[in-house]
């Protein structure tokens, strides 16, 4: 409302924010807070055994995740800030309001990290030089190693207390966000899936950069199952105990039975991922701990594959439960506060939307008044045409069949009780029949969906321009004159 | 024109304005040297490997160049947070706003940082695989300062459209951002910046004891590397003050002050005995570079810092109206909100006195409103059609609603409702009935 909305209506904004923060924890996780200590480990072993060929593969290991982490994984990082300040900019203005301190000392761990990982690879050679210098060098890894878990467990913080509900509206602190019941379930499930999730990954690629020397690799092959192996043991311990904590948790916030129904489905489906994936990822464990010369790579890299899906769909499943909040019971998945909405349904949302092209919608504006009411109330979710489109929805419910404006207007009058998930219309009964009318037309000529970025915005009228409200007195200036 | 004043979020501020704004500052200006580093060093990397193909000494200090990029390209992402961080605490309205107007062109930062660095590491990792075929390798690093180059641009345009929100109506999308007065120049500015930050720091680096050591030239003297940057430095100061006149000369109007162009003056001021300095140490014989040199960098430093504060100072005066404004309006909203909210309550109240006078149709608008209209076929079919199915069978609704099935091929499956009770089913179906 208080912002030009941006909006790619072919992947979607949703979507666009979704390829990037994936891209980027499957890096964090797998390249960073899980494969570090291995690195670390295989530097010890190194040092312990005297043996060069640990050290060589080590640094070639590490040089591959120093070249990942420090431009995919770093830039898809601050992508999640581009993305979310472009996407929902009222809750990520929001947010940082809140938590500016808990993301001041999050770059602060980062900046650390970066630091470190340039020392230590770039001092990798140059340690070579002394026993004392290789020690302090292995102490650098695993000072990088810690680093690169701290930066999560804060986030962690962060992301669990954007999803508490409730404890936004009384205690804004980051405080509530660690003690909140879902932080240590999923920091544990976090820190265990990204230890074998990097162990597996190294397996991976020990098992390509070894192809010339088998028996070295059926040492280091055993080595790191071993490592992952004993974090595969808590990672399921991890998993049954956040399965057990957050559905109970976030089933008590679900007033509606479609919803708890999709959440379920969502839900198993986890559940059956888990299952699957853990015992197949265990097993390739267990073998590749008694006979690592015999599991072929491909093996390997399933497991890698189903790892990342496993973390694809716990991040789905933790952004399905948020909804229809963007924060907890603070602000709706559209960037509409809660509060906002008494004014919004009575005076219409037109009429307070800064960037809006029309205030009012009369008989003969219903089609272009409606896509601007779209605009403020859909797209930050759905697309015209692209990814969770609009029509496309349309077409399951209503199929082939002429869409009528009063039955779409009397489905979503409703919406938010029969789809929890799906936030209640904000605007006024114009405007829903304005929307309305926008989407029916939408079935046979659907119009291109153009964004701020390419459209702009209207010129400055008179509510845009003002900074008064109707009749109420000016609360800023009480003593100077109204505009 | 008059600019558009939306609302600010309301929530306070995290920390005390003043105490974010000299964070600001101070963080943007941390930033931006590294910045200036990892573009000097990739546009002086492309030209020393150029030269290389004469003078191969220039393709070993090439190398070498690279090396610091790969240092400073990291440092620049991650001081790069905490600036945009609080520019995101500070200006949500003007900068949220300004990046969705160029909003493809500000996510295309994303994959263009990520491809430069990229091509950064292959430019650098791969340096010995290219023997055969310089001119794919040079092709690299050029495509690689390029992208380094448009970046900023891209930034610029978006730093300069948050300061004139009266602009932002006139906007369509990048180009036209980019266009608006000042940016090209301010870009221009900000270039030369970059080619005197770091040949300075180059002059510095290439005298230290370990790249002698570690660096052998074969024909190359070091001191003709350290003049060669040293040239540059000089040569880039001069252009700065032409391109710094020339941004003063053109920035718009609303940020102009006396204050603001004290501190450019001072800024400027501070600069003239480094360039006497540079002067001497080119020109003069029996001057040495290193000579002043602790003096020339404090100098920079200062008019660095001075036009950091400058360059802030313009941006509060551009927009110290639409953000006295935009307070306004945010707190004629909220009493707004709060009225509206209250209306509502009453209504509610009242709403629910009715709602004790009827059970049924409280728990039908709760449970059921939502997929069955009265008239309409909605997500299941319309209350007349039920009404016309089951006519005086209320437990056949409440049956059906306790083991729901799939009757229509059009439309879903109805959910089950667990949580009813037997009354609550009833008073509902009679409700239906009665209605």
């Amino acid at each position: 409302m208080d912002f030009p909305i941006f909006h790619i209506d072919f992947i979607g904004n949703r979507m666009l924010i979704a390829v990037d923060a994936i891209l980027h924890v499957i890096i964090n996780h797998a390249l960073a807070v899980g494969a570090l200590p291995v690195i670390a480990l295989l530097e010890l072993s190194g040092i312990r055994t005297k043996d060069p060929r640990w050290d060589r593969l080590a640094y070639r290991l590490l040089k591959i995740i120093f070249i990942i982490t420090t431009t995919v994984g770093a830039l898809t990082g601050v992508g999640i800030w581009f993305s979310a300040s472009l996407i929902n900019p009222a809750a990520i203005g929001s947010l940082i309001r809140v938590f500016f301190w808990g993301w001041f000392v999050e770059w602060i761990v980062f900046v650390c990290e970066v630091s470190l990982i340039m020392a230590y690879f770039l001092s990798w050679q140059s340690s070579a030089r002394s026993p004392e210098a290789k020690l302090k060098h292995l102490r650098l890894g695993i000072f990088l190693a810690a680093f690169s878990w701290i930066t999560m467990a804060i986030i962690v913080a962060i992301l669990g207390f954007m999803m508490d509900p409730g404890n936004w509206m009384s205690e804004r602190t980051l405080i509530s966000g660690v003690l909140n019941p879902m932080y240590f379930p999923q920091l544990a499930f976090r820190t265990t899936l990204a230890m074998v999730m990097g162990g597996m990954t190294m397996i991976c690629l020990t098992y390509l950069f070894t192809r010339n020397d088998l028996p070295f690799r059926t040492t280091v092959i055993r080595a790191i199952s071993s490592w992952s192996g004993i974090w595969m043991l808590t990672l399921i311990i991890a998993s049954v105990w956040y399965y057990q904590v957050i559905p109970q948790h976030m089933l008590a916030n679900i007033p509606v039975a479609v919803t708890t129904q999709e959440y379920v489905s969502w839900n198993s489906s986890l559940k059956w991922l888990l299952t699957v994936g853990l015992s197949f990822v265990g097993w390739v464990l267990w073998s590749s701990v008694r006979h690592p010369g015999q599991v072929h790579g491909a093996k390997y890299l399933a497991s890698v594959l189903l790892l990342f899906a496993m973390l694809g769909q716990f991040e789905r499943v933790r952004e399905f439960i948020r909804k229809p909040f963007i924060i907890g019971n603070y602000m709706y998945a559209n960037g509409i506060r809660v509060e906002d909405y008494p004014l919004l349904q009575r005076d219409g949302i037109l009429q307070h939307a800064t960037y809006a092209g029309i205030r009012e919608v009369t008989a003969d504006n219903k089609v272009a008044a409606g896509r601007e009411v779209f605009e403020q109330t859909c797209t930050r979710c759905h697309t015209v045409n692209g990814i969770n489109s609009i029509r496309g929805q349309l077409k399951t419910m209503y199929g082939d069949k002429p869409w009528q404006p009063e039955v779409i207007a009397a489905y979503i009058e409703n919406m938010h009780g029969a789809r929890y998930f799906m936030p209640p219309f904000p605007g006024n009964k114009a405007e829903l029949d304005a929307l309305s009318v926008y989407l029916a037309s939408q079935q046979k000529r659907a119009t291109a969906f153009n964004g701020a970025q390419t459209n702009g915005i209207p010129k400055p009228d008179k509510i845009s321009a003002s900074t008064v409200y109707g009749t109420l007195p000016n609360l800023a200036n009480p003593h100077g004159e109204q505009q | 024109m008059t600019a558009p004043i939306p609302r600010d979020i309301p929530l306070p501020l995290p920390a005390p304005e003043g105490l974010l704004e000299i964070l600001l500052i101070a963080a943007f200006l941390v930033h931006i040297l590294f910045v200036h580093l990892m573009i000097g060093g990739s546009m002086f990397s492309l030209v020393c490997q150029i030269r290389g193909l004469k003078t191969p000494d220039y393709e070993k200090l090439a190398y070498r160049i690279m090396q610091t990029v790969t240092v400073n390209k990291s440092l620049a992402v991650v001081m790069g947070v905490a600036p945009l961080l609080i520019i995101n605490t500070l200006y949500a309205p003007q900068f949220y706003a300004s990046s969705a107007l160029i909003g493809d062109m500000w996510m295309a930062v994303i994959p263009l940082v990520t491809l430069a660095f990229l091509l950064a590491y292959a430019h650098k990792f791969w340096w010995n695989h290219f023997l055969n075929i310089p001119e794919l390798h040079i092709g690299i690093a050029a495509l690689e300062t390029v992208l380094f180059l448009v970046i900023p641009l891209i930034f610029m345009t978006n730093v300069n459209l948050m300061l004139f929100p009266e602009y932002w109506p006139k906007v369509t999308g990048f180009f036209s951002a980019m266009l608006l007065p000042n940016v090209l120049l301010r870009y221009l500015h900000f270039v030369s910046a970059t080619v005197l930050f770091s040949s300075l720091f180059f002059v510095w680096w290439t005298g230290r004891k370990t790249f002698r050591v570690e660096v052998q030239f074969s024909e190359l003297r070091v001191i003709d590397v350290r003049r060669f940057f040293y040239a540059f430095a000089f040569g880039a100061t001069i252009f700065q003050i032409l391109t710094g006149l020339m941004v003063f000369v053109s920035l718009p109007a609303q940020g102009m002050s006396w204050g603001f162009t004290a501190l450019l003056m001072l800024g400027g001021l501070v600069v003239l005995p480094a360039i006497w300095w540079m002067w001497q140490n080119l020109t003069r014989p029996g001057h040495l570079l290193d000579d002043n040199f602790k003096q020339i960098l404090t100098c920079f430093a200062c008019a660095t810092i001075i036009m950091g504060i400058a360059r802030h100072d313009y941006r509060e005066n551009a927009l110290a109206d639409h953000k006295a404004a935009i307070a306004e309006k945010t707190i004629n909203y909220q009493a707004a909100v709060k009225e509206a909210g209250e209306q509502a309550q009453l209504a509610a109240i009242k709403a629910k006195e009715n709602d004790v006078a009827a059970p049924g149709a409280a728990a039908f608008n709760q449970n059921c409103a939502a997929c069955h209209h009265a008239t309409l076929p909605t997500v299941g079919p319309a209350l007349q059609e039920i009404k016309e199915a089951y006519a005086n069978n209320p437990d056949g609704i409440a049956a059906w609603t306790k083991a729901p099935g799939k009757k229509r091929p059009d439309s879903m499956k109805m959910p089950g409702f667990p949580q009813l009770s037997d009354d609550e089913l009833t008073a509902i179906s009679q409700y239906i009935l009665s209605h």
